[in-house]
């Protein structure tokens, strides 16, 4: 870890090499402007004016400008640098969190069971803790396994898979890992509906946009999952919550790889800033898309997966079913 | 039976830690969140509302928080006049963040994961040298240095009609130059007895503390007459 966290310190925001760019921008502006009104032909098309001179002046104005359009991209460049260097210090910090946390939790319980007499059913309390632990620290690791596996390259052997059943199979999962009562996610849509595809790759993304549904739900837990085909030959995966949504101004970052709304040392929430990025890399994958809607905060919000080629249902090849 | 707040809003380690405090004797207050925690322990300036709620003798403090994060919930705990003891716990175990918790206020400093028996002998330890750093130096009487004068009794520092109040750290760290008055401390010594640190630890927040101690015993903080700096090895208290 000692080595991530020096990463993070060395990648500290470098806000005031930003603001040196700005200043030369400026000061590049008020060199162009003043050139352009000392070395101004006195009045164009006079006899005073050669030809030579007007047309040094057209190209010394261009050159300015040339260098202040310079300027400015080495800054928009830096910016973008700047901001990727923020997330992932947040990142670093996120991950450590996310790690240590779980391995924090089991070691004291570890520790109390060694050390304390506890009663059975206190110590079943403590099993069923470790356990959730143990969970937490999978999904951390998962996630960042995907983060690396998944690319935005086309699937390598996409293969006729049911959209529909990897829906239901990721609300299962969902509803067990957050013990969930059945009612709180329900599920609209065919029985059966076919795309070609990864089917482990589709099924994280949905499990990602649901776990995420859950996290950001408020006191009780309700979610949508629709699944349709239009008849442009497109499937879609749609999860809505009634959670605390977010506003406007996050919704074109949050598929950003480690982007995360608010500071880490205040978190509120568990994560890692990958689960949405793994989302849009898997259905980037499949040359589909991914769309994120939010009316505002504290009033839920939705993603949609739409994928293109959907299977006519006569295709269907025979025993895929059973397969997939 | 002393009193911890623990301020932690990981449910799993809020649950196991007050299962081990609870075994150990003490009374354990929970808070899961940074905004109530300040609300706990610094509240608004009129009047001292925490004389209603019960005296704590430690907190136990999360650095990562939602609210509010743990080095400014101490920030403003101090800055309301609250020096009960902090013990910090975070997952980011860097020396700098040491640093950062030690000087926003806190007592000490336990990164994540912990051994179960470490937590319960910080606890311990902090809370004893609460009570050694209260115990009189030399006699009932309080200490005086120049023209200033420690009452380790109540933490104050008397100097010109001015009254300060020091937190636990610098109490120590005064009263472990006080009982050596004359002779060097080296930092390592300092490190390892006021701080419970490792010897080797990189850090200046001994510097910060001293300049801070001066800023109240000495005339001039930048040419002290009383505790002088002994370059390269520590620090020492000197009678005029």
């Amino acid at each position: 870890m000692t080595d991530l966290s020096q990463l993070s310190r060395s990648r500290r925001p470098k806000w005031h090499y930003v603001a040196v760019g700005v200043g030369l921008i400026v000061v590049a502006v008020a060199l162009t402007v003043a050139w352009q009104i000392l070395a101004a032909p006195e009045s164009v098309g006079s006899q005073a004016v050669g030809p030579v001179r007007a047309i040094a002046y057209f190209f010394g104005s261009l050159l300015f400008l040339l260098l202040i359009a310079g300027l400015v991209l080495i800054v928009i460049l830096l910016l973008r640098e700047v901001r990727l260097n923020e997330r992932q210090s947040n990142f670093v910090s996120a991950v450590t969190h996310e790690l240590k946390t779980p391995v924090a939790s089991l070691k004291l319980y570890l520790d109390t069971l060694e050390y304390r007499d506890v009663a059975p059913e206190k110590r079943a309390d403590f099993y069923r803790t470790m356990r959730q632990d143990i969970e937490r620290l999978n999904s951390t690791i998962n996630n960042v396994l995907n983060a690396a596996m998944y690319t935005d390259r086309p699937v390598a052997d996409p293969r006729p898979l049911d959209l529909a059943r990897v829906a239901r199979h990721a609300i299962e999962l969902t509803a067990t890992r957050h013990q969930l009562p059945k009612e709180a996610i329900r599920y609209e849509g065919p029985v059966g509906l076919w795309v070609a595809g990864d089917p482990q790759a589709l099924e994280t993304a949905v499990l990602n946009l649901l776990d995420n549904a859950v996290k950001y739900s408020k006191d009780r837990v309700e979610i949508e999952v629709e699944v349709w085909g239009d008849a442009d030959g497109q499937a879609h995966v749609k999860v809505r919550d009634h959670g605390i949504g977010m506003s406007r101004t996050h919704l074109p970052f949050i598929f950003t790889r480690f982007y995360r709304i608010g500071t880490e040392v205040r978190r509120s929430r568990t994560g890692t800033g990958l689960g949405l990025f793994i989302v849009r890399a898997v259905v980037k994958g499949h040359r589909g898309t991914i769309t994120a809607d939010s009316p505002g905060p504290d009033r839920g919000s939705s993603f949609t997966i739409s994928l293109p080629g959907l299977l006519e249902p006569d295709r269907e090849p025979e025993g895929e079913a059973a397969r997939a | 039976m002393p009193r911890i707040l623990l301020v932690e809003d990981e449910e799993h380690l809020a649950a196991g830690i007050r299962f081990n405090f609870e075994l150990e004797g003490y009374e354990v207050e929970t808070i899961g969140d940074g905004l109530r925690a300040v609300e706990r322990l610094a509240p608004p300036a009129e009047g001292p509302v925490w004389d209603a709620a019960p005296t704590l003798d430690l907190v136990v403090l999360d650095v990562m928080l939602p609210g509010l994060d743990g080095f400014e919930i101490v920030e403003r705990m101090r800055q309301a006049g609250n020096y009960t003891p902090v013990l910090m716990l975070t997952a980011k175990g860097l020396p700098e963040d040491v640093v950062q918790g030690l000087e926003a206020g806190a007592d000490d400093y336990l990164p994540k994961p912990f051994d179960l028996v470490v937590l319960l002998a910080r606890v311990r330890s902090l809370v004893r040298r609460r009570d050694w750093a209260r115990a009189p130096a030399e006699g009932s009487s309080p200490v005086r240095i120049g023209g200033a004068s420690v009452d380790f009794a109540s933490f104050e520092l008397r100097k010109g009609g001015v009254t300060a109040r020091l937190t636990l750290l610098e109490a120590m760290l005064l009263k472990l130059l006080v009982e050596r008055r004359g002779q060097v401390v080296t930092k390592a010594e300092i490190l390892e007895k006021v701080w419970n640190l490792n010897p080797d630890t990189e850090t200046r927040a001994v510097d910060n503390f001293v300049m801070r101690l001066r800023r109240h015993l000495e005339e001039d903080a930048r040419s002290p007459r009383f505790l002088q700096t002994v370059r390269g090895v520590g620090y020492r208290l000197v009678e005029e």
